[in-house]
């Protein structure tokens, strides 16, 4: 734990280099994103952009709680807000936040609350580095949890517009809550070209973490 | 006359040649996200083809013969997809030029 929090105030300080599957991809695009992560939180989305800098839409997100099988499901509406761009020569720097509410559903009881969640995300990218920096927070009654990502990229070439872009990609996960002990650690394969995304790998305990993406 | 009459055919079929923008973007470092500039650009009356290289920090738009799209609405565009124009150029050389040209390079 205080490895983690060690490398996310080093990330803040040292302005890091991050991009991430952004919320918001273009002026009226549509993204469709599912996440499979390790078997602890599954997560789909969609979301439209009806101009660069916010988009609106919905996701599911499945957690697991104290003990594996015990789980959360919320079902919610967000929307996502460009809070500030950056753009140089060879680089580009964002600030993303997002809000939204929704219900929450102990799968165990199937008790449903209300649920509200809000996060947001430091990027910094170029064509051969990248970083990202997330926090995401769910509240439903007395369930908290935050959800803090950070990942870190390196590309062996320099992709162009036409070309299968490649990243190796180191991420750490820290959950809150009683859930997890430590940073869940992942490496990944990141491939995306044109309006496709896909990334996959596997975390320090060999569990699947997987994310695909589409923009059309 | 018949000098004169060919002479004036010549400048009109010049003036009305289709013609190449090329601009200067900063932030193009993502193939992904760059797709916005493309779709937008395309749905202009004007545009021909376009052509987006991360590598060169450029957009180029082909324009229909006889179209053309002013600076302040190409600034537009790219300021509504995410990104800042820093340069506009209008130059002959074709899309295709430019794309072989491009190429030679990497």
């Amino acid at each position: 734990m205080n490895l983690f929090r060690l490398l996310l105030t080093g990330a803040l300080l040292v302005a890091p280099h991050c991009l991430f599957a952004k919320p918001i991809a273009y002026a009226q695009g549509t993204t469709v994103m599912a996440e499979y992560g390790a078997g602890t939180m599954n997560e789909a989305q969609v979301f439209y952009a009806p101009r660069y800098d916010w988009s609106l839409g919905g996701g599911y997100l499945e957690l697991d709680l104290d003990r594996p099988g015990r789980q959360i499901g919320i079902t919610y509406a967000r929307a996502n807000y460009l809070a500030k761009r950056w753009n140089r020569p060879k680089a580009q720097t964002n600030v993303f936040v997002w809000g939204g509410a929704g219900d929450a559903r102990l799968a165990e009881t199937n008790d449903h609350a209300f649920a509200w969640n809000a996060g947001a995300q430091l990027d910094h990218e170029t064509r051969r580095i990248y970083g990202s920096l997330k926090t995401d927070l769910h509240r439903a009654a007395d369930f908290t949890r935050r959800i803090d990502t950070l990942q870190l990229g390196i590309a062996p070439y320099e992709h162009d517009y036409d070309t299968l872009a490649t990243w190796l990609v180191i991420q750490g996960r820290n959950y809150t809550g009683d859930r997890h002990e430590g940073v869940e650690w992942a490496l990944l394969l990141r491939l995306f070209k044109r309006g496709a995304w896909l990334d996959a790998g596997v975390t320090a305990g060999g569990k699947l973490q997987a994310m695909a993406m589409f923009n059309f | 006359m018949k000098i004169f009459i060919t002479v004036f055919a010549l400048l009109l079929s010049g003036i009305a040649a289709a013609g190449t923008i090329e601009m200067k973007v900063n932030g193009l470092v993502c193939g992904f996200c760059a797709q916005g500039i493309e779709k937008t650009l395309r749905k202009k009356d004007a545009t021909s083809d376009v052509l987006v290289s991360l590598e060169h920090s450029l957009v180029a738009i082909e324009t229909k013969t006889g179209l053309d799209i002013g600076d302040t609405e190409l600034k537009k565009a790219l300021t509504d997809a995410g990104y800042d124009v820093t340069s506009i150029e209008r130059t002959a050389r074709p899309l295709s030029e430019i794309r072989a040209s491009l190429k030679g390079k990497h």
